[in-house]
């Protein structure tokens, strides 16, 4: 089974614009927390990566849904269910604020990636539809990760240079680092900034999880012990924090 | 339209007494934030010698069992430290730790230790690891060590040749075969695949980062899966305390996988 957690990546392509809009009355200002919290807006990551974990145990901890340990059966069943809910949740999430991220003054681009051979139809529509409906947008760049593998997006590459190749487009003596780079899914939806600077892990845990292998290579591992229905706006200063308090002298990166 | 007024209001000039008082202030602040930090140091150090005298009795007996394979990655900078190289070795030897996979991203480690090693080469352990030496550090200990000693060419490099042999067979097959099938690639061709480029190895259980950056420097990500991954500081201040902890707190993860499982 391809990882079930829903991965979210946030892809910053250029920091807002803080000045007044023309014939507007409000300024689409930084959060004053950003200010107040001494992170420096030059030094922001461009690219953030999140795994929103500890949703389950959240609920748990709060006497919800407390699945029995010993009945393995209904924990499989209970699993099954599990998927089908994230990916009407993915759906529901992608539909209803679609209009708001085509809106201008958001900017919001959104892309799904994953494996789609796994995905319900109606989600397969509308996540075309949001990013038919979104290409244009620029100012932050949303990617969705469900029934997303690192190994499987790898694997994916390779099967699309090998079409190439049959094709006649491509030798197979040729392919190297940078082609298969170009061949995953996040350069296709985020071209230069496919890389996390910062990949943010929720829950405590401390491992990638099959969650963008070849893309992390050199970016800041935060690993925090807040449960992701508990991950706010002053854990997510405060990783911007830790980000920038750590040396990062890795000279020229590649894709 | 609106307008924007400001109103400068000129302050007078704040007394001596209250200057004095916020550069005291001020003072204090800094002092007390810089006593917690030594503090937050000392408190560490303090744990970590207690744990390598052996005195903090849940660090005495490590369970191994679920590390199967170690992974350190070091940063460029500080790989060329033998000295600690060699030491960080021997207190792995000592812990009982029976495979290793040392890494750095420019292969300083490989050209510094593998050659010295290659005459202890262990036959079996060359089968399990692509590049396998089994060092018995006499001096450190009575365990025996399966090593092996990864670059960056073992890495992204790496993939991209496996992909290019995926290919080349796949093209092969289909020039001399009968029609053209399309190229269904599986997870466990591309593991064959990198094996076959002398890049393929099995998933460390858990890797150990030193250096400044808390991030894997490029190490292998094919074998990145569920690996954990524990960030140590520097290498020049590594502690022996400090590394039984980190094995510590592995033999206490729990990984479910994806999976709905519970710890009961």
């Amino acid at each position: 089974m391809l990882s079930n957690f829903l991965s979210r990546t946030i892809h910053r392509t250029r920091l807002p614009d803080y000045r007044l809009q023309a014939g507007t009355d409000a300024a689409v200002a930084p959060p004053d927390a950003l200010a107040q919290s001494g992170i420096r807006p030059e030094s922001l990551p461009r690219h953030v990566a999140v795994v929103p974990d500890g949703n389950r145990r959240w609920a748990q901890a709060r006497g919800l849904l407390t699945p029995d340990g010993h009945e393995v059966g209904r924990r499989a069943l209970e699993h099954t269910m599990e998927v089908d809910y994230l990916m009407g949740m993915i759906e529901r999430t992608i539909r209803e604020n679609v209009d708001e991220y085509e809106r201008r003054e958001n900017g919001i681009r959104v892309h799904v990636i994953g494996d789609p051979s796994r995905w319900p139809e109606s989600l397969q529509k509308t996540a075309r539809e949001a990013e038919e409906k979104t290409r244009n947008n620029s100012k932050l760049h949303l990617m969705l990760a469900t029934c997303y593998s690192g190994r499987w997006e790898l694997v994916q590459a390779c099967r699309a240079l090998a079409h190439k190749v049959q094709g006649n487009l491509l030798r197979p003596e040729d392919i190297d680092e940078s082609m298969l780079a170009g061949e995953l899914q996040t350069s296709a939806a985020a071209g230069e900034f496919s890389c996390p600077d910062l990949v943010i892990r929720t829950s405590g845990e401390q491992r990638l999880s099959n969650f963008l292998l070849w893309q992390s290579a050199y970016s800041e591992l935060y690993f925090t012990d807040t449960l992701w229905p508990d991950f706010g706006e002053a854990e997510y200063l405060q990783a911007l924090s830790s980000f920038q308090s750590r040396e990062r002298r890795f000279g020229q990166r590649t894709a | 339209m609106k307008s924007v007024f400001s109103l400068c209001v000129q302050m007078s000039r704040p007394s001596i007494i209250l200057k004095f008082i916020l550069g005291l202030l001020w003072g204090i602040i800094h002092l007390a934030i810089s006593l917690f930090n030594l503090w937050s140091l000392l408190i560490y150090n303090i744990e970590c010698y207690l744990i390598s005298s052996g005195l903090l009795w849940k660090y005495r007996d490590l369970h191994l069992d679920r590390l199967k394979y170690l992974a350190i990655v070091v940063a460029s900078k500080e790989a060329k430290n033998n000295m600690k190289i060699r030491q960080l070795l021997c207190w792995l030897s000592t812990i009982g730790v029976k495979y290793v996979c040392l890494y750095d991203i420019e292969g300083i480690l490989k050209k510094s230790f593998e050659p010295a090693m290659n005459g202890l080469r262990d036959g079996k352990a060359g089968e399990y690891l692509d590049i396998g030496a089994s060092v018995n550090y006499s001096h450190c200990g009575h365990k025996e060590m399966v090593i092996e000693w990864l670059s960056g060419s073992d890495g992204k490099e790496g993939i991209a040749k496996a992909a290019n042999l995926l290919c080349s067979t796949y093209f092969s097959e289909n020039t001399h075969g009968n029609g053209k099938r399309e190229p269904t690639f599986t997870e466990a061709d591309m593991a064959s695949a990198l094996k076959a480029v002398g890049c393929g190895g099995p998933e460390p259980d858990l890797l150990l980062m030193y250096g400044p950056a808390r991030c894997h420097l490029g190490f292998p990500a094919w074998r990145l899966r569920y690996t954990e991954i524990m960030h140590m500081g520097p290498l020049k201040s590594m502690k022996y305390g400090a590394i039984v902890k980190a094995l510590y707190n592995f033999s206490k993860k729990y990984q479910n996988y994806g999976k709905l499982g519970f710890q009961l």
